[in-house]
């Protein structure tokens, strides 16, 4: 005990949120978060209809019919991971999660490119998100309209996708700097009406299906759910880091434990259905898309290079007639929900790093009147627009390779993440037959699981042909962006540890490892 | 007049002009000061998820700028600390000026407000449209106002319309506390419709001078005397700019009759004033339940 105290007090001396035991700052308003309201937040950060329309033609892409065989399997990996996370959480909760657990596990330069990894994988998404709201607002409009795809088309004009894009950007800059809330109740109605679209569009394509009038209807077979019937160990693992992609945010259910209003059990309850709601969701949007248009590259088909980074895009029209703008709706307001709750993670853990002194004091700063991260809300968003602004015009497959090296990242640091709970706990693995799961078994085989993933990827996505086959300097793009995104991380890293070396020194955030306490009086 | 007087508090110029006026307030009236900062509430998290260990680097946050807000506090005046949680700022405030009863909440100028001028932030506005206790409003610029000064003189703007008699009652036990002078300012002539004969509106300020004047000298005590002007101008602005206003003044005027019994509600003619006044001004609710201010 006394020894963990000891090396948490240069940040104890700093006031800040760092002290291990989290006692001294509880009480502060009650936890109010109730079951239905943890299960909404973790469903609207995972925004089921954003993440499917991003995913799912890249997926098919790589494993065909097997789509639902790879979100089962990519399932595993996340949930054990995120046992790992939740133990961190409990053990030393601190905004800048994965930076400050790595950096207390495996100290301060791999704390800092596990930061590096959710700051990135983070700005990705929301480049990504912002870029699939606009493609879905120009066809909300067009749909309402009645024009047939003329303003639809327009979306795909770099200048006004561009424009209206950074315009979505700074929209949700200035809500999230200002931390405006939407009341309960509408967010009750929104994440509903998400999750009841998704339900009617999948039906509506099973009824096409029964109909004989489906594009290429596929009679659903068992194989689909079968992940060896892929046949190419690569296109597995190439469809893996993807659905690592669609379960990402899902955490976030298990760490609200303080805040909950029973936090023994509503957490665990959360978790679990939010995540049963989203793996039938995906499953049940899975087949009967894929059970519709078939896995073709012509038309409709789910393999269609044209349609891929943006599914829904094109089938909600053939599937739903004039009731698709449902589906736009659904997209949309998924997409806005979520760019809000999206930003919130790379403007804390910039916080947390700053705070540190990993990175400039600035990104310390709350804005004393919204108490929010302001400074680092703002850089996170001038980094994501121009990101995507440089994408759009250097790389028409933007969406789709966006969300392959978001696979990619997510990878990175989760895995980064999981090996912290591992080694961190190193001394309580075998307190209780719990911990063996808990700290060491789960995380170690999730860890070692994204780390092949990651690994694999990095390999596969130097061919050219790779995802959505977009070539630079003789590499796949992928492979040029993941490996640029964590080149640049270290090139800023040796930067800040030469003007700011106190944190590399290890002086703000220390190595630990919790003692053992099953032998409290050695 | 040993009330507690709550101070609005954020970490910016607006915040520390609300802690000095409050504070010099405070020190004039013998209360106390509770300097409150109010974060927001972590159930009305909908859509981003909580951070239990973000709220705590909030509040420990708040905690340290409340302690430099305290710094420049006189030692004279008893000052305390606290850190609220509420859905808005200005419900954080109510809240505490009721668990306090406090006799006025003080906030400060939204950003951007000109030297020595009022802007109505958003807190401010809220306030206005639903505090039932005094609300006094900071002008950018009153953190350099020199706390030895303390309040000097009180000017009501009062009229004929329903309110008048909380007003007046406010601004005397304002003065008795403090020890300041009364002036009564009567703004009639310049509240006119402009269609009305000038004739007529002499006629009319000189009546309703004479009215108040009158009315004043009843409600007061033996122990505050009261001058009364009368406002002279184009206009309402006109008529603020041309009167003299002494650096340790304080302007009160009346919510508007549309407000509902005892909330606050800034009329027009407040409104207007407030753009020009140089000095704090209170706005006190229409009616108020017992005297004094503190309940």
């Amino acid at each position: 005990m006394s020894d963990r105290l000891g090396a948490a007090a240069p940040l104890a001396t700093v006031g800040k949120k760092g002290d291990p035991t989290g006692l001294s700052a509880k009480g502060l308003s009650a936890g109010t978060v109730g079951l239905i309201g943890a299960v909404v937040i973790g469903i609207s950060c995972i925004a089921p209809a954003y993440t499917l329309t991003a995913a799912l033609g890249p997926t098919v892409s790589e494993v065909g019919f097997q789509v639902p065989a790879i979100i089962l399997v990519g399932f595993i990996p996340m949930l054990l991971v995120a046992f790992g996370y939740r133990e961190l959480n409990r053990q030393m909760p601190d905004s800048g999660t994965s930076f400050t657990w790595a950096a207390r596990a495996f100290g301060p330069w791999v704390g800092w490119m596990a930061g590096w990894g959710l700051i990135a994988a983070t700005i990705l998404v929301l480049s990504n998100l912002a870029g699939i709201a606009v493609e879905f607002l120009f066809l909300l409009i067009d749909q309402i309209a009645g024009s047939p795809g003329t303003i639809a088309e327009l979306a795909f004009n770099p200048f006004i996708n561009v424009a209206v894009c950074l315009l979505f950007m700074l929209g949700a800059t200035l809500i999230s700097y200002r931390d405006m809330q939407t009341t309960q109740k509408l967010q009750y109605v929104l994440v509903t009406f998400q999750v009841l679209v998704l339900v009617i569009f999948s039906v509506a394509a099973f009824v096409h299906v029964a109909q004989g009038i489906a594009f290429d209807a596929s009679p659903v077979e068992l194989s689909w759910f079968n992940p060896f019937a892929v046949g190419s160990f690569t296109a597995v693992v190439a469809g893996l880091s993807l659905s690592i992609f669609i379960f990402w945010g899902w955490d976030v259910t298990l760490t609200m434990n303080e805040e909950t209003k029973n936090p023994e059990k509503t957490p665990g309850r959360a978790a679990t259905l939010t995540v049963i709601t989203i793996v039938v969701l995906y499953l049940l949007i899975s087949v009967s898309l894929l059970a519709y248009a078939g896995t073709g590259t012509e038309g409709l088909g789910l393999g269609n290079e044209e349609i891929q980074a943006n599914v829904f895009f094109f089938l909600s029209g053939p599937i739903l007639g004039p009731l698709a703008f449902l589906v736009s709706l659904a997209v949309l307001t998924s997409s806005a929900s979520s760019l809000q709750s999206t930003f919130v993670s790379p403007a804390r853990t910039l916080l947390a790093m700053g705070h540190y002194g990993a990175l400039p004091p600035r990104f310390a700063e709350v804005s004393p009147r919204f108490f929010t991260p302001g400074y680092a809300t703002i850089v996170s968003a001038i980094v994501a627009s121009v990101f995507y602004t440089i994408m759009r015009f250097v790389n028409e497959n933007v969406l789709w390779d966006t969300i392959t090296t978001l696979g990619m990242m997510i990878c990175f640091y989760y895995g980064i993440t999981a090996f912290a709970c591992v080694w961190y706990f190193r001394k309580q693995w075998f307190d209780s037959a719990r911990n063996v799961f808990f700290t060491l078994l789960f995380p170690l085989i999730g860890g070692v699981i994204l780390a092949a993933l990651f690994v694999i990827t990095l390999v596969e996505s130097m061919d050219p042909d790779y995802g959505s086959g977009t070539e630079w300097f003789g590499l796949g793009s992928v492979f040029v962006l993941g490996v640029g995104i964590i080149g640049l991380g270290i090139v800023i890293m040796i930067w800040q540890a030469i003007k700011r070396p106190a944190y590399f020194r290890g002086e703000t955030l220390s190595l630990d490892a919790p003692a053992s306490l099953r032998r409290p009086r050695a | 007049m040993s009330g507690h007087i709550v101070v609005g508090y954020t970490a910016t110029e607006a915040g520390e002009d609300a802690v000095a006026l409050g504070a010099r307030l405070a020190a004039a009236s013998g209360s106390a000061i509770e300097v409150v900062v109010v974060l927001p509430a972590d159930d009305r998290s909908v859509i981003t998820p909580p951070d239990a260990s973000y709220d705590r680097y909030l509040r420990d946050l708040a905690e340290s700028w409340l302690e430099s807000a305290t710094a420049q506090i006189p030692d004279s005046v008893t000052s305390r600390t606290n850190v609220r949680f509420a859905d808005s700022f200005a419900e954080g405030l109510l809240a505490a000026a009721e668990e306090f009863g406090a006799s006025h909440i003080v906030v400060g100028a939204a950003n951007g407000g000109l030297r020595g001028r009022h802007r109505l932030g958003s807190v401010a506005t809220e306030l206005l449209h639903s505090s039932d206790v005094p609300v006094v409003l900071a002008p950018e610029g009153s953190r350099r106002v020199d706390p030895a000064i303390g309040v000097t003189r009180i000017t009501a703007a009062i009229g004929t319309r329903p309110g008048a008699d909380a007003l007046l009652e406010e601004a005397t036990s304002l003065a008795e506390a403090t020890g300041a002078e009364l002036r009564l300012l009567s703004l009639v002539t310049v509240d006119l419709p402009a269609s009305v004969d000038t004739g007529v509106i002499r006629v009319a300020g000189a009546a309703h001078a004479d009215q108040v004047l009158a009315q004043a000298r009843e409600a007061l005590s033996s122990v505050v005397d009261a001058e009364v002007v009368i406002g002279r101008g184009d206009s309402i602005e006109d008529a603020v700019q041309h009167l003299s206003w002494e650096p340790g003044e304080l302007a009160i005027v009346a919510s508007s009759r549309l407000a509902q019994p005892r909330r606050l509600f800034l009329g027009s003619t407040a409104a207007k004033m407030l753009h020009e006044l140089p000095v704090p001004m209170i706005v006190v609710p229409r009616t108020r339940t017992t005297e004094g201010g503190s309940r």
